[in-house]
């Protein structure tokens, strides 16, 4: 991203250690947070290395025994709404091209079954472009509660904020999202 | 029995972040009402298409990031903090503190260097001659003599005075 970076330090053997097995563990899934996020390649790649970076920086901050991924979260929420506040808001969103989702790369197969396709189409696109649709702060509460899972405390502290606004903000996204899909679907028929 | 679930009731159930007396109520509740299990399963099935939707468009870290996060590090210079550190190294500070305790001994004899100094035995003869004429003094006029000769080396303007005496 944009922000400015401050000078880093060359790295010690064991921190250097500790970074390799944190991307090896959670490249994945942090890349993959980033790009809910963001809903674009270029934003996601560099969330995902700004985040690396602050994780190599403040490595000795992290406590042994806690969730690792939620801390990367929590870094990867600050400066996604760091970057948000800095565009006042915008992101770009585009169609990736080098690096298409494994649904199409070999784990599932092309000859899917029709009617998963179906469904797909009818309720898959329509609720991606619902998830879109969502302010940033909606689509992270929806996110983190509906695909990563987590209860409205975990939540409240990877967000940093109260869960009474975790669940406000979650009732709003659903509520949204249900419109968003019925009126997708009503496009689409 | 209680009435017809609220919308963010109905998200709390499903996220199961309702209280354990509250989560009781919603489950007997369900056990009659058609209409709050229809919504509740309409709620779950939105939340498992999210996470299917998610996981099929899940996809690998592009192995670029990892490399332009090693090239960052691996160009990164150190800031003033680590350069600092960098010589507060015993290896460097050692050698660094023994030129700064010489620089600084020779710059104390270099400042003192061409000073007046008085040498310590003025100070023993002038109280000698000073006992010596004082009204009460033991010393003999022959020591008395001989303090006088004592001064005459340095301090002539003394040396004046106690040789008159």
């Amino acid at each position: 991203m944009g922000a400015p970076r401050a000078p880093l330090e060359p790295p010690t053997p064991e921190q250097s250690a500790f970074l390799e097995r944190a991307m090896s563990q959670y490249g994945k899934a942090t890349y993959n947070f980033a790009f809910r996020l963001t809903n674009n390649e270029a934003d996601a790649r560099d969330l995902t290395q700004d985040a690396f970076i602050r994780v190599y920086r403040a490595w000795r901050s992290f406590e042994p025994g806690t969730s690792f991924l939620s801390w990367i979260y929590r870094i990867v929420t600050n400066l996604y709404r760091d970057e948000l506040r800095r565009r006042k808001g915008r992101f770009y969103e585009e169609i990736p091209e080098d690096n298409a989702p494994q649904a199409f790369r070999g784990e599932r197969p092309l000859a899917t079954n029709p009617i998963d396709d179906y469904v797909d189409r009818q309720i898959g696109e329509p609720l991606s472009r619902a998830l879109a649709d969502l302010s940033p702060d909606q689509r992270q509460v929806v996110i983190l509660a509906d695909i990563e899972e987590y209860s409205y405390q975990e939540i409240a502290e990877i967000m940093g904020c109260s869960i009474g606004t975790v669940r406000s903000r979650l009732h709003r996204a659903r509520a949204l999202l249900r419109r968003l899909v019925e009126r997708a679907q009503q496009q689409q028929q | 029995m209680i009435e017809h679930f609220t919308n963010d009731l109905i998200v709390d159930f499903v996220h199961g972040e309702l209280e354990p007396a509250a989560d009781a109520r919603a489950h007997a509740h369900l056990l009659s009402c058609t209409t709050c299990t229809a919504e509740v399963d309409a709620e779950r099935t939105l939340r498992e298409f999210l996470r299917d939707a998610a996981v099929a468009s899940e996809r690998e870290m592009p192995s670029a990031i990892k490399a332009a996060i090693w090239e960052q590090i691996r160009t990164a210079k150190p800031g003033p903090l680590a350069a600092l550190a960098a010589l507060l190294r015993p290896v460097v500070a050692i050698p660094i503190a023994a030129v700064l305790l010489a620089g600084g001994y020779f710059a104390t004899a270099a400042t003192h260097h061409g000073s007046p100094t008085i040498a310590a035995s003025y100070y023993l003869q002038a109280h000698a001659v000073q006992s010596s004429q004082g009204p009460l003094s033991e010393r003999s006029s022959a020591s008395r003599a001989a303090v006088a000769d004592a001064y005459d080396g340095g301090y002539p303007a003394t040396a004046a005075y106690g040789g008159a005496r």
